[in-house]
Parts: structure tokens; sequence; C-alpha cells
């Protein structure tokens, strides 16, 4: 089954996020804090992170650059969610490695069709 | 140094040798003059007559022997009356001749008058003696040789005066010859002398002096370092040369203080454009203070600014004297005595104001060198005093005193300029501050009303997506107005967060050129489902290229806000229409729509934030009341201006013009 990783630090958001991929037939490991997240993805190895960019300590970004940098999380797809529409977080999350965003307010019908799509473009 | 000599000792001597010359000749005439008279009159008075009288004798006597001789010899009676004739004339004649006889004289005519006297007292014997008888004859022959004696006498002495007269005529024509010689040669020698002092004077008066005058011709050309020779020449011609070469010295002088005077000047208003140029007041100050002590000259320059100055440092000199140093004394003395247009110099006249005790005493107490003190006025207030102290030297020059005058006005204009800035540049500052601020309030707000947002509208989506099991149909009718609130929510808060940052400018640098039909033709593609699903009629108008100096996302903002307004106030059948094109230097574009329209009494209010048309409003369609704000902000920011013309029930006309350039 695959894994998804998801942090945000929002319980609310996290649990909906993690609700909504469970119901899609995925495994979900939730974690509220970009410290926490990085050990997950480094035992767990998830083959994708839904990341919340704005995290207290490390940010979003800073774990995703974080996986990147290691060559044995490099391969984990990620996902960010920001609350920012400005150019300049988009592009800082591009920039650090990630693979698609979503906007908050999300849907979670549009997030769970993001990650199927970004799944099966990699297995292809 | 008999060249040296005065030219007045020279023509004296000049002068006095000729009326010497004169007066000699004179003298020598009048001399010859008076000698020749005295010969004249020695020879026509006494020579002469005692000539005539020695002859006139001779003839009486010889005329008395003739007559004696013929009556002795014949008896004739008439020859003895001319001897008695002559006996009588005898007594005239001899007086005569012994009167003119002089000392000289006087022996021979006593002499002769003795021989007459002889022969006179024989005469008478024989004047009694019978004539033609023996003794007649006999004293005839007796006679003869005593009157021989007499005419012998009178021969010698008429020979004697003879001599004389001849010697007394040499004498004269002599006299006559040397005076005639003398005073030639006196002639010759005045004139001679009357030469040389031409020529001296000349030699020693005209070239030296023509010296002096082609130094004079000379500095008029221009040869400024000309000087007069003082040290050759006559005396007066040296005093001339000196006074030429004062007078030059002072000329030069007096040229070399304009001089200076023009330099000072443009230094003066140099120093006034540096003053003014400095925005800062401390600069401005600092520039004033350092640049008067080099271009007016002073050894301690102080600004001490009036109580109750802000945002000026209170007190500020050349070399912070007045922290401790020399100028401590002063800094603390008051300058309120001081008013606006002030200046005080010691030996100018004052302005009115007189300086107080304690001002006196701190200058005394800096050592009582030329101080002057000029007023700095901002308007007609005192802003304080500016001081400048020489330690040795001349007092302030009337020019000294102007040109601080200029001085200190540029830099109270310049204390003016630079503390205005300085308010606003604060007031900038603050503004900026207030600026920042709320852009990262809506930044905040934005994000913290996201998250909510986020859960509500995702939770809400789960429901209706029957995710968390299946819900009644009336859940359904609440959730799907939960579900359109949170929507409307979400766009409120993305229009709030977008005007703020527009109205902000932080979008103002990102213009760039771009082809606004090719923006219009995306966004109507872009438009086009929701034209369906409410079906309008989308009919674009556009004549492309319209090139754009624009913020392209912004124009982009423009245009979908337009057009969802359009078709969304336009019911199903209508029609929507996209023009685009080019008019003169302007590029135009209109969204026509067919709908609803706005009341009259409202469209002025249309651009107003958070306005709806009360239309809309009762019809429940869906807004902001941002859309047209943003879309005003934007076009204000691109220069453009916006119009609409509406007719409620028939259609809106929105109209947008933008400078190409």
């Amino acid at each position: 089954m695959t894994v998804v990783l998801v942090a945000d630090d929002d319980a609310d958001i996290r649990d909906l996020v993690a609700f909504k991929l469970e119901q899609a037939g995925l495994e979900v490991i939730a974690v509220e804090d970009g410290q926490a997240a990085l050990e997950q993805a480094r035992t767990r190895r998830p083959t994708l992170a839904v990341l919340d960019v704005s995290m207290p300590a490390l940010s979003g970004i800073d774990v995703c650059r974080m996986l990147r940098a290691d060559p044995a999380t490099a391969g984990i797809l990620v996902i960010m969610l920001t609350a920012r529409v400005q150019e300049q977080d988009v592009e800082g999350g591009f920039s650090a490695g990630a693979d698609d965003y979503v906007t908050k307010p999300f849907s979670p019908r549009e997030l769970v069709s993001r990650i199927q799509a970004l799944l099966s473009r990699t297995r292809a | 140094m008999r060249r040296n000599r005065s030219i007045g000792r020279l023509l004296t001597r000049a002068f006095g040798t000729l009326v010497l010359l004169i007066v000699c000749s004179g003298a020598a005439e009048t001399t010859a003059l008076v000698l020749q008279q005295r010969v004249v009159r020695e020879l026509s008075q006494h020579v002469q007559p005692l000539e005539l009288a020695n002859a006139d004798l001779r003839s009486v006597l010889g005329d008395a022997q003739r007559g004696l001789r013929g009556y002795l010899l014949t008896g004739d009676s008439q020859l003895l009356d001319t001897y008695h004739v002559a006996r009588s004339d005898y007594y005239t004649s001899s007086r005569r001749l012994s009167g003119l006889a002089r000392d000289a004289e006087r022996d021979a005519v006593t002499k002769q008058l003795a021989r007459a006297e002889t022969w006179w007292a024989l005469a008478e014997n024989q004047r009694q003696a019978p004539p033609r008888s023996d003794l007649a004859a006999q004293y005839v022959t007796q006679g003869k040789p005593l009157f021989q004696a007499f005419a012998v006498e009178n021969h010698d002495f008429d020979a004697t005066l003879a001599v004389r007269a001849a010697s007394l005529q040499n004498r004269s024509s002599r006299l006559s010859a040397i005076t005639v010689a003398v005073v030639v040669a006196l002639t010759l020698l005045a004139a001679a002398t009357a030469v040389l002092a031409a020529l001296l004077t000349t030699r020693r008066i005209t070239r030296p002096l023509a010296g002096v005058v082609a130094v004079i011709d000379r500095r008029r050309t221009g040869a400024l370092d000309s000087r007069a020779d003082a040290g050759t020449g006559p005396t007066e011609i040296r005093a001339v040369a000196q006074a030429v070469n004062e007078m030059a010295e002072e000329a030069d002088h007096a040229r070399l203080a304009e001089a200076e005077i023009a330099r000072m000047r443009s230094e003066v208003r140099a120093l006034g454009y540096r003053i003014r140029a400095h925005l800062k007041v401390e600069d401005a100050i600092s520039e004033a203070v350092q640049g008067l002590a080099t271009t007016i000259g002073a050894d301690h320059v102080l600004l001490r600014m009036a109580p109750g100055q802000i945002g000026v440092p209170p007190l500020a000199s050349l070399h912070d004297e007045h922290d401790d140093g020399v100028l401590a004394e002063l800094a603390r003395a008051d300058v309120t005595w001081l008013k606006s247009g002030d200046v005080w110099a010691d030996g100018e006249p004052s302005g009115g104001s007189e300086p107080p005790e304690a001002e006196r005493r701190a200058w005394a107490a800096i050592g009582g060198g030329p101080v002057l003190t000029v007023a700095l006025s901002g308007g007609d207030e005192c802003l304080g005093a500016l001081t400048l102290i020489r330690d040795h030297g001349p007092a302030f020059s009337p020019v000294e005193v102007r040109l601080s005058e200029v001085v200190t006005a540029d830099l109270g204009r310049g204390v003016h300029l630079a503390r205005q800035y300085e308010r606003e540049q604060h007031l900038v500052a603050r503004l900026q501050e207030l600026d920042v601020a709320k852009t990262d309030f809506m930044s905040t707000v934005s994000h913290e009303l996201r998250t909510p947002l986020t859960s509500i509208a995702g939770y809400v989506e789960l429901l209706l997506d029957s995710d968390a099991g299946e819900v009644a149909p009336p859940q359904r009718r609440m959730l799907d107005v939960i579900a359109r609130n949170t929507r409307r929510l979400r766009e409120l808060i993305e229009d709030m967060l977008t005007l703020s940052k527009i109205e902000a400018g932080s979008f103002r640098t990102a213009r760039r050129p771009v082809d606004l039909a090719t923006l219009a033709n995306q966004a109507i593609a872009a438009i086009t489902p929701a034209a369906h699903k409410g079906e309008v009629n989308l009919c674009p108008d556009l004549a492309g290229p319209l090139e754009l100096a624009a913020d392209p996302e912004q124009l982009d903002r423009v245009l979908m806000n337009l057009l969802s307004n359009a078709v969304k106030f336009t019911p199903p059948g209508g029609k929507v229409t996209v023009r685009a094109g080019r008019d003169g230097d302007q590029v135009e574009l209109v969204v026509a729509d067919t709908g609803m329209g706005i009341p009259p009494s409202e469209q002025e209010s249309l651009f107003a934030r958070f306005f709806r048309a009360t239309n809309a409003i009762h019809q429940a369609i869906p807004g902001t009341g941002l859309g047209l704000a943003i879309v005003r902000t934007i076009v204000d920011n691109h220069g453009g201006r916006i119009a609409v013309s509406s007719q409620e029930g028939a259609g809106t006309t929105v109209t947008v013009r933008f400078p190409v350039a």
C-alpha cells in the first residue's frame, strides 16, 4: 500500500487530509511539525509527502530541501500546502524541489486527484 | 652726487650768474660813461679855455708892443691909443688866465705874467720917451728881449696845454674801446651761460622726466610691474618718480584687494550652493562653519542656536572648541540679544542690538581679537547666531561682513530646507512603516483566515461528498449555503488582499510590453465555461496586436473582473461583447453586456469599495463589491481612465482607455 506522509501544525487540517487520503485508499502518517516529518520520512520512507509551508521551527520548504539533500529520501514526491498565493512562495517551494503545490483553502477532492496524478505519473 | 643736486638750485645758479653778468655789464658801461664825461669836461671846461686865454694874452701883449714900437718910431699917437687899449685889455686877459689856472699851471702862468709885467714896466718908461729919439730907439732895442722872454713863456704854456689836450683825447678813445670790449665779452658770457643752463636743464630735467612719463605710459598699457628710477636725477624728479612708484604700489594693492574680493565672492557663492545642497541639518552647518573659516578667514567659528530650536544641534564650532575649549564661555552665553537680520562687528555700526555684558566678557576671554556675529535667520525668526573670531590680525572688513551675512543667509535657508526635508523624510518613513505594517497585517489576516476557511470548506466538502455517510436533502441544502458563504468569504479575503497590495503600489514596477489582444483572448477563453453555463453569448471583436507598457497580471485581473461581472449580470440568452482597438495614442477596451444594468442613482458609487448595486443584491447574485474598486485602482496605476454607461434592464458598457506610451 502506498504510504503518504502528511505534515501540518493545524490538527483540523491534518485530520481532514488524513481522512480524505485514507478514504482514497492510501496509508497515512500524520505529523504536526517539520522535525517529526523528517524523522518519519527517514524511517518509514513514504512514497509521497504533503507538507504545510508555514510550520514553526522547520518549515515545509526546509523539510523538502533536506529530503532532497539526503539520497535516501531524495526520491520522495512532495506536494506543498501554502496559504500564500504570492509568486515567490510558489517559486521557493519549487526551487526547494517540490513536485506540486496546492493553495489554502483547497478542496480535499482536488488534493486527492493531484496526488493520484503524481503517483500514476511516477509509476508509469 | 653732483648730478643729483636739485633743479631749483641749478636754475637759481644759472639765473644768478646771468643776472650778475648783466649787472656787471651795466656797471662797466656806466663807469666808462662817467670817466668819458670827466675827460670831456676837463677838456672843454679847463684845457680849451686856458688855451684860449693864453692865446688872448699873447695877442693883447703883441698888440701893445706893436702899437708902442710904432708910436716910438713914427710918433703917431693913434698907435699909442692901440697901446692903451691893449693895456686895459691886458688886465682882463691876465685875470682870466689866473682865474682858470689850477695848482699845476699856476707856476707857468705866474712866470708868464711876471715876464709880461717886466715888459709892461719898461713899456711905461718908453711911452714917456719922445718919439723918434735915440732914447726911444734905445728903449725899443731894450724892450725887444723882454717881450721875447714873455713870448717864449707863453709859447711853452701853450705847448703844454696842447699836449694835455691830446692826452685827454687819447684817453677818451681808449676808454671807449675798453668799454665796448668789456660789454661784448660780458654779453657773450651771458649768452653762453644761458645756452649752458638750457642744455643742463634739458639733460638733467627733461630726460629723467621723460623716463618717469614712459613708466606711466607702460603701466597704462599693461606693464604693471614697471617702476620709475627713483635713485638718480635731480631731487624733484626723484620725488616725482617716488610718488609715481608709490601710486603704482597703491594701485597694485587696490587691484589685488579687488581680485581678493572677487575670489571671496565666488567662493561664497559656491559655498552657498554646497550648504543648500545638504539634506541633513548637521551637514549644512558643518559645511558653513568650515567654509566660513576658510573663505572669510577666522580662527574660531561658533554657531549657537536660539533656545527652542528643535531638530538642530544647539552648538557647533570649527574644532569643537565650544566643548570645554576656548569657546566654552561664549557657547554658554545667551544669543537672544540678536534679532533676525542683525549683524555685530567691532568697528562697524551695529544693527541696533548691542551685545550684553556676558557676551563681551566671553569675547575678551577668547583673546580680544576681532569678533563678528551674524544672526542666523529663518524667515523673520532668529534661529541663532554665527560668531567668527580672529585671534590676531585685522578687523573684519565691510566686504567680509557682507559676505559672512550672505553665507549665514544661505545657511539659514539651508537649515530651513534641511529641516523641512528631514521632517518630510520622517513622515515618509513613518508612512512607509505604516504601509509595511498594513501589508503585513493584511497578509497575516489573510493567512490566519485561510487556515480556518480551509477546515470549514474541506469538511463541508467531505460532508457533501458523502465521505462521512449519506446526507439528507435538507441537510445538503444547508451545507450548500455554508459552502457558498465560505466561497464568498474566501473571495472577499482574496480581493481585499489584492486591493491592499495594488494600493500599496507593490505591483507598480512590474510594467513591461504586453499585447492587450492576446491577454483579452486568454481571458475570454477562461470565462467561456462560465458563459456557457449561464447561456451567455460571448462576442469578441479584437483588432490585435495592441501593445502596452503594463503589468500583465494586473491587466489580466482587469479583464477577468470585467468579463466575469458582465457574464454574471447577464441573463441567459444575453450577449457580452468584448471590443479592443487602438484609438490614436490610446488603446481602448470595451466590455458591453445586455444584462440587468445599474440604477442611475447608484452609478456614481460604482467604484466604491464593498459597493453592490441594489438590483444585484435583490437577485442574490454573489459578489464582494471589491471587483470594480480593484479594476479602477489598476487602471489608475497605469495612467488610464475608466467610464461606465448603463441603462437599468438594458445593459452596461464599461470603457477603459490606456495610454500607449
